[in-house]
């Protein structure tokens, strides 16, 4: 079946006590294990894999890479071979290059991003088990984030000059890695150019995202709650820990998400995303937004563009 | 308007022409945002992004936390470049906002769009 879902993100931060606070605290991630390099792996209550978060210290903020689950050892093996068919250069990273991972396919999307795939990563469990389990934990701190839910990345897009890695990155995860388009906003004469992108493989309308920018970039990881009242306690929880709240809750026309941004403290935009927003499936028509409403598509109450939401980013 | 004690020192920008009051247990960016006055891009407001960096060209400031070495090198630090978000005043400053938004999608497209 190839690509299950969003594995891991793997995020640079620039002061690592206040990062995994801000983890901890705000987002109620559990640290699971440290690395002799300094890398920090936190996991959400309600993963069973490890690890959904690493933290990496260094002098910048942004990605490193992100990660996406594969049902099977030989998907690996698979998508190899289709990703270096499509002229893409590929890396069989062994087991153990990550601890607690099986091996990895390693590989830069058209934008540059570096992504990687994987079947193993080792089992601990959700905090309420699978044996009679109650339906959330008594320990939840912060937002209580449930799980990692989608990233968003900046891709290059410049119409003078003809460049547009959302295109190319649509069309290469469309090719290759079976992934399905739910929405896109589409600009320029005729709405010519495809300036954003959002695609499926499971059945929430996104488990990534592609927008245009001047260079390449990360946006946000996004969480996953389960309501619009668990995106209000977030917010509580970002005012009591003095959190930078990028975007107040609000919903976006786009995916039909109820949302919240803020910032970690690096400035790595995090988001807490509530609602199924629709099924999504492959047969469902491809949503479009124009121009002239892409305010409404981004933030749907209000349709101002905020200059810090779309042009600020790590 | 509410009473804010703090000893305060001015901060001017000068592509605006604007002055506000910052407290030294502040950044220079917080204390703008406080007031609510624009001058300076905001983004993250954590030292990752970039968007505020400013050219120090008069006076004295400490450091709050780590600045993005993909944003301010560590020689453009030595000549009084930072982030406005990870310096607060010592002294009265005087500053240049170099850094600026960049524009994905907007803007590129006005050409074409209108055309
Ligand atoms: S606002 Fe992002 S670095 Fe200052």
């Amino acid at each position: 079946m190839g690509i299950m879902r969003i594995g891991h993100a793997s995020l640079r931060v620039m002061d690592m006590a206040a990062a995994l606070k801000h983890y901890e605290k705000v987002l109620g991630m559990k640290k699971t294990m440290e690395d002799k390099h300094g890398n920090v792996y936190l996991k959400c209550w309600d993963e069973w894999d490890k690890f959904s978060v690493i933290l990496t210290p260094s002098d910048q903020a942004g990605l490193n890479h992100v990660a996406y689950k594969v049902e099977k050892d030989s998907d690996l093996d698979e998508l190899k071979k289709k990703v270096e068919a499509y002229g893409i250069k590929t890396a069989m990273l062994e087991e153990g290059t990550l601890p607690s991972m099986g091996r990895m396919l390693q590989f830069n999307l058209p934008s540059g991003h570096e992504m990687r795939l994987y079947a193993m990563k080792e089992y601990v469990g959700t905090e309420v088990g699978i044996d009679n389990p109650d339906p959330w934990p008594d320990n939840i701190t912060g937002a209580g984030a449930h799980w990692l839910d989608h990233c968003l990345l900046m891709c290059e897009l410049n119409p003078e000059t003809g460049i547009n890695k959302v295109a190319e990155n649509t069309k290469f995860m469309t090719d290759v890695l079976d992934f399905f388009l739910t929405e896109q906003v589409v600009v320029g004469p005729n709405g010519a150019i495809q300036a954003a992108t959002w695609m499926a493989r499971t059945t929430t309308p996104h488990d990534i995202a592609f927008v245009g920018g001047p260079r390449m970039g990360l946006h946000h990881i996004a969480f996953f709650l389960d309501s619009w009242n668990d995106i209000l306690k977030s917010a509580d929880v970002m005012a009591k820990t003095k959190t930078r709240i990028d975007v107040a809750p609000t919903r976006h026309g786009i995916t039909r998400g109820e949302t919240i941004y803020f910032f970690d403290p690096s400035g790595n935009r995090n988001e807490t995303f509530a609602g199924l927003g629709y099924l999504a499936q492959r047969d469902r028509p491809v949503t479009t937004w124009d121009e002239s409403h892409l305010g409404s598509g981004i933030f749907y109450h209000t349709g101002d563009l905020v200059p810090s939401f779309t042009e600020v980013y790590t | 308007m509410f009473l804010d004690t703090r000893p305060k020192v001015p901060v001017h920008v000068t592509q605006t022409d604007e002055t506000f009051p910052c407290a030294h247990d502040e950044s220079l960016l917080q204390g703008m945002l406080r007031l609510g006055r624009k001058g300076i891009p905001v983004g993250c407001v954590n030292g990752g992004c970039g968007v505020c960096k400013v050219h120090i060209l008069e006076g004295q400031t400490h450091p709050l936390g780590p600045v993005s070495r993909a944003h301010v090198s560590a020689e453009e630090e030595t000549q009084g470049f930072t982030l406005a978000c990870r310096v607060a005043p010592v002294t009265a400053i005087r500053l240049e906002v170099t850094g600026k938004f960049e524009k994905p999608f907007r803007k590129g497209f006005a050409a074409t769009a209108n055309a």
